[in-house]
């Protein structure tokens, strides 16, 4: 939902701060993944119908699904209650099932997932410090910003300044409570629904819950759709995808 | 009066001008504790260090990286290997330079090199003259 | 994934037990933070069992599985400076890293 909003005037940012890539030859990179996809297939340890199938399920994922589960919870009550007490299930009622796509999970996503209640005294964020731990069933693909060392350094030590960073200030008497997603377990916030919201359908809910706010660096807002803008790095070979779910990060 | 990007530019390439001292290491005949106890710190457990302020930005996926998180979430499904065992762990045998000196995938796509070679699914051979064929395919000089 | 079907461990601790990390020596690999290490926090919750990392790491299923739990810290005892009463942290440990605190 918030994934092309602000690409146009990034891409200029960008442009004039960083070299031109040159695309015209292909990587190291791109070289090493092809080598070891096409040895892999040769040599009979998957088949391309599975690539392709899990490349199908890796490009259908986007924090949609994670919205509409916040949305819901924020409206119904009884879900609520059940997407904090097994979150795995609740989102089973939403059609998102954490088996997929292989029947049991993603080998690196597991099983294990908790979604964490904000109040009006305690707030969530995110990190994985050691790597890049991030529910993507329910949120898609992780923010490059997210998996850098720099947020994982800091955000554990200075959180606030972090937060500052990111435009969310809370007072001291709000809990900061960080979850370093260092195992098993995936974690998304359940931010409160701001006022101003009163009335509002699920659907029109659901929009304002951005990828952002479930990672727990903003917070939702009547008059905001999508994360606030941010500086863009184009990519040189950029997934060539009609998913409309996918987003920038 | 410079925009704002030239500004950071100023500032990006002011902080490079930091002087560093540098300690070549050629097999020093002891390691001091401390300094061992830093060599053994897995790469990856980088919470607390001391870091600036930068800005968070966002990158587009290359089309590669995609393709190298789904080889190796199926080479994960398949049992080649599980994503602790030799991806995470790989990541960090790759030593400090590279951790940081490769991009996100880059170190998987790595670690997925390596663990095929490891286990005997490949030789180092067969590797090497895929590699050389996939360049000499897409014209890489 | 199915190596955490398989545990049927005792479990050694319970929701609101003060637990220390242990501070083993580095080697090769962990997911035990250096930050937590040595610091005490309180059980927040008792999660799953599933092989360590140290196991898992080198594909040894046929290990013990461990409880793990998700321990909370005061973020004061993580960082001696840090100047908020009320933060907190949360991160997840196998049962092997954690020993009664006396502190």
């Amino acid at each position: 939902m918030q994934s092309q909003h602000d690409h146009d005037h990034a891409h200029d940012a960008n442009a004039a701060h960083r070299a031109a890539p040159m695309v015209d030859e292909i990587s190291d990179f791109e070289v090493l993944e092809i080598a070891v996809r096409e040895l892999a297939i040769e040599k009979g340890l998957f088949t391309a119908d599975e690539h392709r199938r899990f490349t199908e399920w890796a490009e259908s994922i986007g924090p949609a699904a994670g919205s509409r589960l916040v949305a819901k919870a924020w409206t119904d009550p009884a879900f609520k209650a059940r997407l904090l007490a097994d979150a795995v299930a609740a989102c089973r009622e939403i059609g998102l099932d954490w088996a997929e796509p292989t029947g049991t999970g993603t080998p690196s996503d597991y099983m294990e997932f908790r979604v964490l209640e904000d109040t009006p005294n305690l707030h969530h964020v995110i990190v994985c410090t050691l790597c890049s731990c991030y529910p993507r069933p329910v949120l898609g693909h992780s923010p490059y910003w997210y998996r850098s060392p720099n947020y994982r350094r800091r955000l554990v030590r200075w959180p606030r300044q972090v937060l500052a960073e990111f435009g969310l200030q809370l007072p001291p008497e709000v809990e900061i409570r960080v979850e370093d997603s260092n195992q098993k377990h995936r974690f998304m916030v359940l931010p409160m629904r701001p006022p101003g919201t009163e009335g509002w359908t699920e659907e029109q809910l659901a929009e304002i819950v951005t990828r952002d706010c479930m990672i727990g660096v903003a917070l939702p807002r009547p008059d905001r759709k999508a994360d606030d803008p941010r500086p863009v790095q184009p990519a040189r070979r950029p997934v060539e995808s009609t998913s409309a779910n996918r987003a920038a990060g | 009066m410079p925009s704002r990007i030239d500004l950071r530019r100023l500032y990006d390439t002011g902080a490079q001008l930091a002087p560093a001292v540098h300690q070549p290491q050629n097999w020093p005949y002891e390691v001091p504790h401390d300094r061992f106890e830093a060599y053994m710190w897995p790469p990856h457990d980088v919470a607390g260090q001391a870091d600036i302020p930068v800005r968070y930005e966002e990158k587009e996926e290359e089309e590669w990286e995609l393709k190298t998180y789904v080889t190796c979430e199926v080479l994960g499904w398949k049992g080649i290997w599980n994503a602790e065992e030799r991806r995470r762990r790989g990541n960090n045998d790759l030593g400090l330079s590279l951790y940081y000196g490769f991009p996100y995938y880059g170190r998987w796509i790595w670690a997925a090199a390596r663990m095929l070679v490891d286990k005997n699914h490949v030789s180092l051979t067969e590797l090497l003259e895929k590699i050389a064929e996939v360049r000499a395919r897409y014209g890489k000089s | 994934m199915a190596n955490r079907e398989t545990g049927n461990v005792l479990a050694r601790f319970n929701v609101g037990d003060r637990v220390r990390v242990k501070d083993l020596p580095n080697l090769f690999y962990s997911r035990t933070q250096m930050y937590v290490r040595g610091v005490s926090g309180v059980i927040a919750s008792r999660t799953y069992q599933s092989l360590v990392p140290e196991d898992e790491a080198w594909n040894r299923d046929e290990a013990q599985p461990q409880q793990f739990y998700i321990v909370r810290f005061r973020q004061k005892d993580l960082w001696e400076e840090y100047p908020f009463d009320n933060d907190t942290l949360q991160t997840e440990l196998p049962e092997g890293w954690l020993e009664p605190a006396t502190d």
